[in-house]
């Protein structure tokens, strides 16, 4: 009896199994393998996604960041800028990844660029047009150029006297000038239309995949989600980018993390961040990551055959709804660091405080507001007053242990600081900043907001309107 | 919306904790009456009985008029709160403010023991609200212009916890505006004074001293049930016989006993009139003053009598113009014609 039962156990699991199995690939909600549409391909190829220069990129900039670090004051100055500009502009030489790196168990597949993909810079792919929220009216470049010769001087990034912290500006600059810049102003905007890269030829002669596959794929390359990401939860996503969460992120059991396709990179980072924080009440991951699968579906479903205007205009819909969410994603991060520094200012003017300790994290989280506010400048709408506004609350720098700021560069990169603001005043610019991203991106998250207390008791104390009266 | 929704919201007052007509008040008020009749006054419990479920008081004239126009204040409040500046709006104007100046800076205290500036908060929401209760009261009175719109409420002449409502909607407007600027100040000073550990001590999500206020019968102000207060508490808290007497239409009340909860501020600008177990208490307006007398006279009367003050007002300064002008006819200032 019971080898009867075993026996058709065994039988119903050796069944059940591969069924089950089916059923999951059948359903897979990851970005790839997508299946090679491409009419007349002759290749050996199955899959048409690719998306690694992307990923690429995202391993330069934060490794750029790390290198942003590690200037001495100046002794170190000319080789430190030399290497970070092979990894800003490129070189021949195949450079080792500097991070993300393997953390504990969280074993990382990848320990040199060219293992994801040789050849890629960032400075090629940076905004370009012109950076109002920088002193010198520079160009994007040019910004991004002259950051990176200020940290090469710098000691551990941090140019203290005028209030910059390097890595957070480089970094956080970057993952709006290339990444955000890239994805909504070129792959998800033009090379969207009709005779741009049609999806009845190949991208380029030899390739796998059709023009508007891989024009989507490198859009979602920039945003630096993981694959598997549909399968994710906020806490998940943000478990994988600090390297904590080697489940979650080794999603095929090898025992290492893909950077190709396993990782979580700063755009979708931050978009979980904001989700799992803050009021709670937002799903800027998974709607970024849902219109990007949407779209891929939609290209991978024409079969290889040119987009008709209706899916190119839904694909354009699922456009719209990403840069629209990411943005928001950018203006929250915008909000939140403008709340840390007004903390910051308390914490600085506390009796007790130890103030060298606290201006380092108020210059940090100022670095991380100035980037972010640089990012959300360099997208394909220009947020013209709204741009101008926001530069003039944040100012070129942070108001800084004398109170002066720097107003202006000279010619030979040096700052000038040639104003005063009382913290109280910065403060209140600082509330204007958070009040801005609500009036203008209406942002949700708001992590650290500034005014939620006083919201809270006057939620506390009840609606007076119909008040007594004696 | 839906019907019953609007139902509910009509009668949502009843089972709020923030409103004084909350049931559990208005429970607690009667069993005050009840012990207040039968344990002080040594009344039987059934004549104490009649007394409070007097019929000739709760189906008067007055009290089905009040009754009428607690629903329809209702609708106009539903209309009118939405437009009406918000104590968050004020809350922020003034955070903003405070941030240029530089005596005190943001956060400056927040260090502060959280269980004394809980209690100072709560304490002083409560003091900042019974104050500006009593100014506007008190400029209700004294202001013709704003009497106008006051007169509504002091034409009931009988009173049941209803007639709290029995107000002209401008008047509802002018208080709402006043608990937004109350409440403004002081939450937006607490914050940027103390940080995040300002908070408000409770219960059933009122302010305790809100609470309490209403616990002791605040009910029973407007009710014909006298509960007069020992002498030297009657400086401190308004009793029900001590604002009964301010809807008294003997001379000798008028102006007396504007305080909501607090009877410190008519001791301290002369308006306090102790109670008078004794005496027979009027309600109403008196024969010096008309008043209105039906449902359209509450809403449109008080315009008529701004128009006739307004118009009163022009007539004395044309007036006071032409004596100016007799008093130095034009001729003499130059000297007498030749």
């Amino acid at each position: 009896m019971l080898k009867n039962i075993l026996k058709y156990s065994t039988i119903m699991g050796a069944l059940v199994l591969p069924i089950s199995l089916v059923h999951a690939g059948g359903h897979s909600t990851g970005y790839g393998p997508f299946p090679v549409t491409l009419q007349g391909y002759s290749g050996d190829k199955d899959n048409s996604v690719s998306y690694s220069g992307q990923v690429a990129r995202h391993v330069l900039h934060d490794s750029l960041k790390v290198l942003a670090g590690r200037g001495d004051g100046g002794a170190n100055s000319a080789t430190l800028k030399a290497e970070m500009l092979s990894y800003f502009s490129g070189s021949d030489k195949n450079k080792a990844i500097l991070a993300p790196v393997t953390k504990g168990a969280f074993v990382i597949k990848q320990g040199t660029l060219n293992e994801i993909s040789s050849g890629k810079n960032i400075e090629g792919k940076f905004y370009n047009g012109a950076m109002m929220a920088w002193p010198g009216s520079m160009k994007g470049r040019e910004v991004a150029l002259h950051m990176i010769d200020r940290a090469s001087i710098a000691n551990k990034g941090v140019d203290a006297e005028n209030g910059y912290n390097w890595p957070q500006l480089i970094s956080k600059f970057t993952m709006g000038a290339m990444a955000y810049s890239q994805a909504v102003d070129n792959y998800l905007d033009e090379k969207l239309e009709a005779n741009t890269k049609p999806n009845n030829k190949p991208y380029k002669d030899g390739k796998p995949y059709t023009g508007k596959e891989h024009v989507w794929d490198e859009g979602f390359g920039y945003f630096g989600a993981a694959a598997h990401t549909l399968s994710l939860t906020a806490d998940q996503a943000y478990g994988i980018a600090k390297r904590k969460d080697m489940a979650s992120a080794d999603v095929n059991g090898d025992g290492v993390v893909d950077l190709k396709s396993e990782m979580v990179f700063g755009p979708a980072y931050y978009a979980a961040a904001f989700d799992r924080s803050g009021t709670k009440s937002t799903s800027y991951l998974q709607t970024i990551m849902q219109a990007y699968f949407d779209g891929r579906q939609l290209i991978t479903s024409a079969k290889g055959a040119v987009l008709t205007n209706a899916q190119r205009s839904s694909l354009k819909a699922h456009a719209s709804t990403i840069e629209s969410k990411w943005e928001q994603v950018l203006a929250e991060a915008v909000f939140k660091y403008a709340g840390s520094a007004y903390k910051d200012i308390n914490k600085m003017q506390e009796d007790d405080a130890d103030v060298a300790k606290e201006y380092k994290g108020y210059v940090k989280h100022w670095g991380e507001l100035k980037g972010f506010s640089m990012a959300l400048q360099s997208g394909r709408n220009n947020l013209g007053e709204t741009a101008g506004t926001m530069n003039d609350l944040i100012l070129f720098g942070p108001v800084t242990l004398d109170n002066s700021y720097v107003t202006d560069v000279t010619s030979s990169g040096d700052f000038k600081r040639e104003k005063r603001m009382t913290w109280n005043d910065y403060q209140l610019q600082l509330l204007k900043v958070q009040q801005l991203m609500v009036d203008k991106f209406s942002v949700a998250s708001r992590v650290n907001d500034q005014l939620a207390d006083l919201g809270a008791l006057a939620e506390m104390l009840g609606d007076q309107s119909n008040a007594e009266t004696d | 919306m839906e019907y019953t929704e609007i139902f509910n919201d009509f009668l949502s007052d009843f089972i709020d904790p923030k409103k004084r007509i909350f049931v559990g008040y208005l429970g607690l008020s009667l069993i005050i009456a009840y012990v207040w009749l039968v344990a002080v006054r040594r009344s039987a419990l059934k004549t104490a009985h009649a007394q409070i479920f007097n019929h000739k008081v709760f189906f008067s004239k007055s009290a089905r008029i009040d009754y009428k126009l607690f629903f329809i204040n209702r609708a106009f409040s539903l209309l009118v709160s939405p437009l009406l500046i918000t104590q968050i709006a004020i809350a922020t104007f003034i955070f903003y403010a405070l941030h240029r100046q530089n005596i005190v800076h943001s956060g400056q205290f927040s260090d502060a023991n959280k269980t004394f500036v809980v209690a100072l908060f709560s304490l002083s929401m409560f003091i900042a609200d019974d104050f500006t209760k009593y100014f506007l009261h008190r400029w209700m009175h004294r202001w013709p212009v704003l009497w106008a719109f006051h007169k509504v409420h002091h034409s009931a002449e009988t009173m049941t916890p209803i007639t709290v409502y029995r107000v002209h909607p401008a008047e509802g407007i002018l208080y709402g505006l006043r608990s937004a600027v109350a409440q403004g100040i002081v939450i937006s000073t607490f914050i940027f004074a103390f940080g995040n550990i300002v908070d408000l001590y409770t219960i059933v999500g009122v302010n305790i001293l809100v609470f309490f206020f209403h616990m002791a019968g605040s009910n029973l102000r407007h009710s014909h049930i006298s509960i007069g207060y020992w002498k030297f508490l009657e400086h401190i808290f308004i009793s029900p016989a001590q604002h009964q007497l301010h809807h008294s239409v003997a001379n000798e009340h008028h102006d007396k006993n504007f305080g909501a909860a607090l009877a410190i501020w008519d001791w301290l600008f002369g308006s306090l009139h102790l109670s008078e177990a004794e005496k027979d208490i009027t309600y109403g307006l008196g024969l010096t003053e008309s008043g209105p007398k039906t449902i359209g006279d509450m809403y449109i009367k008080p315009f008529l009598d701004i128009y006739g003050i307004l118009t009163l007002n022009i007539k004395k300064v044309r007036k006071l113009l032409f004596l100016s002008s007799n008093e130095k006819p034009f001729s003499n200032r130059f000297g007498p014609k030749l």
